[in-house]
């Protein structure tokens, strides 16, 4: 019948419980549910009786009950082709898949509204409060958490130049306190630190030496040259030939 | 002490006999030296007079004779024992020369002592470097010594450090 899948699933509009909190009846709903209830019993003890009288009256009945079936059978063949059964029954099934949908959607409507009305009774800080975060991050490895982030990659998109161009070095070092921090340091002790590390006197001692022989080995040579000079010039004078023997003194006669 | 030789000339001539040039510097470093240890005696002697016969402080005046022979006797002094002991006195010392025997050796102090005495005695025989052939002077004909070109700080005994040898 298809007015029954209209009273059985509810459109959103007929959506109501059959007895509500407040206690209130929905009339239409019950007088539905009971006719339906009225309407199995009756069924029931209508074939209740007929089965008496089955039994009773017998064959009598049985050969007077063959025609009458194939009348309702015959009605009912008729009246299907008559009054176009399937047209109902197809637009009941669609009424069917509408309340259906119709019912879905009043469902997500009533947990989103159920969900706002609970976050908003909710005190998210106090929720957080009770929270231990200590547990919670002993479980967390953070280790594992860095070994995933690409770090050349985070420092590749980073612009240093603009971050170093908006750095004020010039009020950076107006802030410091230079004759402070050198009121702390100990410039005397400092000092002699420094004088005791450096051999000073070493190293003016091999400077010195090391200028004084150099001085020495450049007058030395100086007076190696002039003494060729004089030999050559008294040689050209006395007429001589050949180099003088002045070679060492292993190769050198004996006077 | 040993120490390297920057100059390659002067590498290829030690151990060769020195020059008159050399000589002479040497010879007058040592004269001045020899005349700094006379000054010296004179003021040790004024020193101690000041303190045997009080002041006034003033230098000994000595008669001419041994003025000159005092002088003569620091001098050969000084030489003969610096030649003796290191082959080198001072102004050697500067001069980068040694006095050697024929054989490259350490003079003895008499040698030595007689070789200063004769340059006391007779300065001027130090010209005939200038015409000996071997850079010799008449001391050192006399004698049979040498001085050779020796910037090295070995001790005078050693044989002569090995030399490049100039090639000829």
């Amino acid at each position: 019948m298809p007015d029954s899948g209209r009273s059985l699933v509810p459109r959103p509009s007929e959506r109501a419980p059959v007895r509500p909190p407040d206690g209130r009846v929905d009339m239409p709903r019950l007088l539905a549910a009971a006719a339906f209830g009225l309407a199995v019993e009756a069924r029931r003890r209508s074939l209740d009786a007929a089965a008496v009288v089955v039994t009773r009256v017998g064959s009598p009945l049985r050969i007077l009950a063959g025609p009458a079936v194939a009348l309702a059978q015959g009605s009912v063949a008729v009246a299907r082709h008559h009054l176009d059964l399937d047209r109902w029954a197809a637009r009941g099934l669609a009424e069917q898949q509408r309340a259906r949908e119709a019912a879905t959607r009043a469902i997500r409507g009533v947990i989103a509204a159920v969900t706002a009305a609970v976050l908003d009774q909710v005190d998210l800080d106090q929720v957080v409060a009770r929270v231990d975060l200590d547990r919670i991050l002993d479980r967390v490895d953070l280790n594992e958490i860095a070994a995933r982030i690409d770090l050349d990659e985070i420092v590749d998109r980073v612009d240093v130049d603009a971050v170093a161009n908006r750095i004020d070095l010039d009020a950076i070092v107006a802030r410091v306190d230079i004759d402070a921090i050198l009121a702390r340091v100990d410039i005397p002790a400092l000092t002699e630190e420094v004088i005791d590390e450096v051999d000073l006197g070493e190293i003016i001692r091999e400077s010195s030496s090391t200028m004084a022989s150099e001085t020495v080995d450049a007058l030395r040579v100086q007076g190696m040259r002039v003494d060729g000079l004089v030999s050559r010039i008294v040689d050209r004078i006395l007429l001589r030939e050949g180099q003088r023997q002045t070679g060492p003194l292993d190769e050198q006669p004996r006077p | 002490m040993t120490r390297d030789i920057r100059y390659a000339e002067a590498r290829a001539l030690q151990g060769h006999r020195a020059g008159f040039a050399s000589r002479v510097v040497a010879d007058l470093v040592d004269l001045g030296v020899a005349w700094l240890l006379g000054l010296s005696a004179l003021v040790a002697a004024g020193v101690i007079g000041y303190l045997v016969t009080g002041p006034p402080f003033r230098l000994p005046v000595l008669p001419n004779w041994l003025d000159g022979s005092a002088a003569a006797a620091i001098a050969v002094g000084y030489l003969g024992v610096s030649w003796a002991a290191t082959g080198r006195s001072i102004g050697k010392q500067i001069a980068g020369l040694r006095v050697v025997d024929g054989g490259g050796r350490r003079l003895s102090l008499w040698r030595s002592l007689t070789r200063a005495l004769l340059y006391v005695l007779f300065p001027a025989g130090l010209l005939w470097v200038l015409a000996s052939r071997r850079n010799a002077s008449l001391q050192d004909l006399i004698l049979r010594t040498a001085v050779v070109y020796d910037w090295a700080y070995h001790p005078a005994d050693e044989a002569q450090p090995p030399v490049t040898r100039p090639s000829r």
